[in-house]
């Protein structure tokens, strides 16, 4: 039956070939730690399910926000849920991507040829705190309003156009409307479309290239003296 | 890394791999294990952490402590140990470098080394780094810095630990020339205002200990045992000298083990010490020691030196004429008396404003006694006014002084604020702030500003946003740079003045309504209540708060219906209060009456009835028989069980029945039509039903009182007690009020003198009701009632 299946979108899709490349290849023996990858973009892929459905209730004004971000937690079923999920989705998507970063370092992950992989994910990084910034502000609460007018501020201490970043992210002298709708915008248009672009070249790069082997104790010993000397 | 040795990894790793595992299922398996249970876990925070959602955004509360989430807390922590100008290296550069750092680590870390222990200095400086973010967040989260010149007790720094180190951490690098007291006060750039949460003498104290450090340590060291600074900042300048130069000399120390200050705190010290009591803030120092003699603000025009001169020097600076060259002793004398007792000498009054106030404006100076002043007086010359504000408030004081002191002869925002307000946001928030209908659609209801609930919880930087900014909705930006007309100074103009209601609030409701349910009938009540803003004609006013209840636009509007809620629940929003809990039912359906009687209105039938039927009407009711909506006369006359109007008499005709649904069937059937529409018909009925109708526009006035409206009312509650149908006269219904009586009739209609009701009530014989006179209003009421005519 799954034969059939298979032969049916093989004749009409020609899939075979990607599975194989994608599922099918061979990869080096891996420890757990080659996990934390994937399980952070497991918790990404809960931040885009969650907050697509938060955006049907949610209200980006500062009259509308709280209240709807409410009606969300105490009113629709399951909202607590999915508030929740992506509540603390956020925060495991920061520690999972700072471990994930640690094993890259400890392995020497960056190094040739996983370079653009080491950039796409350090920018993967800055989304991700970006999201994480952007996002708070979102329920216009006490903690939402005042930890983003403090946050916002420190753009204020930069030489010269400090005052100008302040009012770019503010969208004026203080927090209003603006930069709630500003907020909001960068949060689900312009990141998640900079987390696609960038996760995408990650992916491909990680499937392409292959994935680094765990680095052996024995590599010093292995290579000539001549070696030894540039380390 | 180099060439072979780039080839050399790719051989290994391909060799790697061959004798590695299949990514499906093995690698899948582990990633699908480990991420089911993160899933678990994060669906446990859910469901036993929640979403947390604290109260709704307020940015007027100062007191809220600021958290960003946890994973920038070690960036925010950072932000306080690099006060001052040195923030950027703290907040920008560090992170910028780290990141930096990061993104070059393959050419950083370039060998082919990749096990972690022949990379001990990659190692080691990650290490570092983690361990110092960690430090960095745990430390604040359990630290609230303290100041670093927090030396004992002084309550200032324990305002500031509470208040400012959370964002300023230990110290604040204060600019030249700042106004403390105001930034303190009015919050800026993302600082919220702490006007609202705390004290003047507060914010002073913050401001003194801020500007002095030094000062805060002085006051530390040698005062604080005995005194909070906070007692002294309100102490006058010149008990603080006489405090500080007097030593044990000074009649409070004098029992004291003290030092002489003198000795112990002069020069700069004392100047600190003086800055630390009593912060340099202009507009304290000028409301503490000038409002009192000079009001407001003074009238200059020189310039800034010859001010600061003045204020210095005090005393002498105006030399008054010798009176006694000008003036006749007579003249001179009441003067003087006036002076010392303005009300023993009415003619002095004159004199004053003629010769005086010029000099003096309204404040009539004082003297001990006639002798005195008559010296003052007629010898004229310099006479010390003003003390010498030079020997007693340093330096920083003095600047600051002179600078608002100049500032506010230049007209005090203000009264700048209050006529950009009169021009331009009177015409929707009314002149007082009290709002009311939108001028353009009165349905929609404009909130007061101007109420101490509406400014308690906004502070100056909100509702300049809000000006500046315009608010989400209804408000267009007034900003200049947001395509308003008003610079950013006449902002902050708008908003001194806007501000200022706080102290002065300009709605006030009418003191009767604490007194709990009143008397009397509509006309009545509407004199007393709605007349005060709504104006005694009911038609509004520039002066007046409500708006007109007599234009078209207010009449139309509303349902009698809708009129009767407006009147009973009130606009929550509104100085108009629900007076449902006040009057009775009965008051306010007069009140309705009233409202709608006060104008007169043409209702005709071709302009307003008839398009009505068009409408809802003729495409049952046309010449098929049974009702016909075609003409008016069709109208009047047509219907199934004889004529469907019968004008005079709406509660009659049955087309009034058939549109109520109190008839046979609603009608249409599809969908009642409107009260107002109704009411237009019900009253065109009542109005004769002919083409042109007017109803209402009885005149505010004697000559319409009525029995049952005005002065059944008042009789009810004050003499119905006694005076029912026992005998005697009859206050139950109109015919006894004017039949029955002790001594004949006791109104006769036309001529309230010779009406023993008139007289009774006015005192001329036994006073009624006894003891206790109605009020005038009501005297007048009912005698106007009897002048014309006693009508029903
Ligand atoms: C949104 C965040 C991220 C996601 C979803 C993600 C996902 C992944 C996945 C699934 C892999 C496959 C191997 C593994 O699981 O370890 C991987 C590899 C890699 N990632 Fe990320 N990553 C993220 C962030 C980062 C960050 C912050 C960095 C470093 C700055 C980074 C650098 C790398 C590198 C160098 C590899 C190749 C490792 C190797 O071949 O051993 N990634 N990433
Ligand atoms: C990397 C991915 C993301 C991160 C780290 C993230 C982070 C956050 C955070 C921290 C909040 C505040 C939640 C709270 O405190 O309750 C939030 C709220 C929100 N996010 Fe995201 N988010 C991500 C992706 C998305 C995406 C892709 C969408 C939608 C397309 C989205 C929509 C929302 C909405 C509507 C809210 C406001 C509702 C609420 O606060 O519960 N987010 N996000």
């Amino acid at each position: 039956m799954i034969e059939k299946i298979d032969l049916w979108f093989e004749e009409r899709m020609g899939w075979r070939p990607i599975w194989k490349a994608l599922a099918l290849r061979n990869i080096p023996k891996v420890t757990w730690a080659y996990t934390l990858g994937s399980a952070t973009l497991l918790v990404m892929v809960n931040q885009i399910l969650t907050g697509i459905l938060l955006t049907i209730y949610y209200v980006p004004s500062p009259q509308d926000a709280y209240n709807s971000v409410s009606f969300i937690t105490n009113e629709i079923t399951a909202g607590w849920l999915i508030r929740g999920l992506h509540h603390w989705g956020a925060s495991a998507m920061v520690i999972l991507a700072g471990l994930h970063m640690i094993r890259v370092v400890v392995h020497g992950a960056y190094k040739f040829p996983r370079e653009v992989t080491w950039f796409t994910g350090l920018g993967l990084l800055a989304v991700t705190m970006a999201f994480g910034f952007t996002g708070y502000l979102l329920p216009w609460d006490q903690k939402a309003y005042w930890a983003t007018t403090v946050g916002t501020r420190m753009l204020e201490v930069v030489p010269v156009i400090g005052p100008w970043l302040l009012r770019f992210a503010r969208g004026g002298e203080e927090l209003s409307a603006v930069t709630l709708t500003r907020f909001y915008g960068m949060h689900i248009w312009v990141l998640p479309a900079l987390l696609m672009l960038l996760i995408g070249i990650h992916m491909f790069l990680v499937v392409r290239i292959g994935i680094s082997a765990p680095p052996k104790a024995s590599e010093t010993e292995e290579e000539g003296p001549e070696l030894e000397v540039e380390a | 890394m180099k060439p072979e040795e780039r080839s050399e990894y790719l051989e290994e790793y391909a060799e790697d791999k061959k004798k590695g595992i299949p990514f499906f299922p093995d690698a899948v398996f582990k990633d699908v294990l480990v991420g089911l249970t993160v899933l678990i876990v994060l669906i446990g925070f859910a469901y036993f952490g929640g979403a947390p959602l604290e109260e709704r955004a307020d940015p007027s509360d100062a007191d809220y402590t600021p958290r960003p989430e946890w994973y920038f807390l070690w960036l925010f922590q950072l932000l306080k140990y690099f006060p001052g100008n040195l923030e950027f290296v703290g907040v920008i550069l560090l992170p910028a470098l780290g990141f930096a750092i990061l993104f070059a680590m393959p050419y950083l870390d370039r060998t082919r080394l990749r096990h972690f222990r022949s990379r001990t200095w990659v190692m080691g400086s990650m290490g570092v780094a983690v361990a110092a973010m960690g430090f960095l967040t745990v430390q604040s989260m359990i630290d609230i810095p303290l100041p670093a010149n927090v030396t004992g007790e002084i309550n200032a720094a324990a305002l500031f630990t509470e208040h400012c180190s959370v964002c300023h951490g230990t110290a604040i690098e204060i600019h030249e020339g700042t106004n403390l007291h105001e930034t303190i006060a009015g919050g800026h750039e993302g600082m919220p205002a702490f006007a609202a949460t705390l004290s003047i003498d507060e914010i002073d104290a913050l401001s003194g200990f801020l500007v002095s450090p030094q000062g805060g340590a002085i006051f530390t060291a040698n005062c604080a045992e005995c005194h909070d600074s906070g007692d002294l900042a309100a102490v006058s300048p010149f008990e603080l000298q006489a405090a500080l130069s007097q030593g044990t000399g000074y009649a409070a120390h004098a029992d004291l083990d003290i030092p002489e200050w003198e000795e112990v705190v002069f020069g700069q010290d004392r100047t600190a010490l003086l800055n630390f009591l009593l912060a340099p803030d202009g507009q304290r120092l000028y409301g503490l020691y000038c409002s009192e003699c000079h009001g407001p603000a003074i009238d200059w025009d020189g310039d800034r030196d010859q001010l600061e001169v003045l204020i210095r020097e005090g005393g002498n600076h105006r030399e008054m004429t010798q009176w006694r060259d000008v003036l006749p002793d007579s003249e001179i004398t009441l003067l003087a008396l006036y002076v010392v007792e303005p009300s023993s000498s009415p003619d002095g009054e004159p004199l004053f404003a003629q010769h005086c106030a010029d000099c003096h404006g309204v404040r009539v100076p004082t003297a001990v006694d006639i002798e005195t002043a008559v010296e003052i007086i007629a010898d004229g010359m310099s006479h010390r006014s003003m003390p010498l504000w030079g020997d007693v408030l340093t330096e920083e004081q003095l600047t600051a002084l002179t600078t608002y002191t100049l500032d506010a002869s230049r007209g005090t925002p203000t009264l700048i604020g209050q006529a950009l307000f009169g021009r331009l946001c009177s015409t929707c928030h009314g002149d007082f702030g009290e709002g009311g209908p939108h001028p353009s659609d009165p349905t929609n209801i404009i909130a007061p500003i101007s109420t101490a609930i509406y400014l308690e919880t906004r502070d100056d930087a909100t509702i300049r946003a809000i000006i500046s900014k315009g608010p989400s909705e209804g408000m267009a930006p007034f900003l200049e740079s947001e395509g308003g007309p008003l610079t950013s100074d006449e902002i902050d103009a708008l908003v001194a003045f806007i501000r200022a209601w706080e102290d002065d609030p300009p709605v006030e409701f009418p003191p009767e309504i604490e007194q709990g349910p009143v008397a009397g009938g509509s006309r009545q009540v509407f004199s007393t209540f709605c007349a005060q803003c709504h104006g005694e004609d009911g038609a509004g006013g520039a002066d007046l708060v409500g708006p007109s209840l007599t234009s078209d636009t207010f009449q139309n509007a509303y349902s009698d219906e809708e009129l009767f809620a407006s009147i009973d629940r009130g606009h929550s929003a509104t100085s108009m209060i629900a007076w449902g809990d006040v009057l009775t039912a009965g008051q306010v359906e007069g009140l309705v009456e009233h409202i709608r009687s006060l104008v007169s209105r043409t209702i005709v039938y071709s302009r307003d009835i008839e398009p009505i039927f068009q409408a809802s009407c003729s495409a049952c009711h046309g010449s098929l028989g049974g009702w016909d909506s075609s003409s008016m006369q069709l109208v009047i006359e047509s219907g199934d069980s004889g004529p469907a109007v019968i004008p005079g008499d709406p509660e009659g005709s049955n087309l009034v029945r058939s549109l109520r649904g109190t008839g046979m069937q609603t009608m249409p059937p599809a969908g009642e039509l409107s009260d107002v529409q109704i009411d237009l018909i019900v009253e065109w009925i009542t109005g004769g039903a002919t083409e042109e109708v007017t109803i209402g526009g009885e005149q505010a006035g004697g000559s319409a009182y009525t029995w049952t409206v005005d002065v059944q009312p008042i009789l009810a509650a004050s003499c119905g007690a006694c005076h029912g149908s026992s005998g005697g006269w009859d206050a139950a219904t109109y015919d006894s009020t004017i039949n029955s009586g002790n001594g004949g009739p006791a109104v006769s209609p036309g001529n309230a003198d010779g009406s023993s009701l008139a007289q009774r009530l006015l005192g001329n014989g036994a006073l009624m009701p006894p003891g206790s006179a109605l009020s005038d209003d009501q005297i007048q009421i009912i005698i106007d009632w009897i002048n014309n005519g006693a009508a029903r």
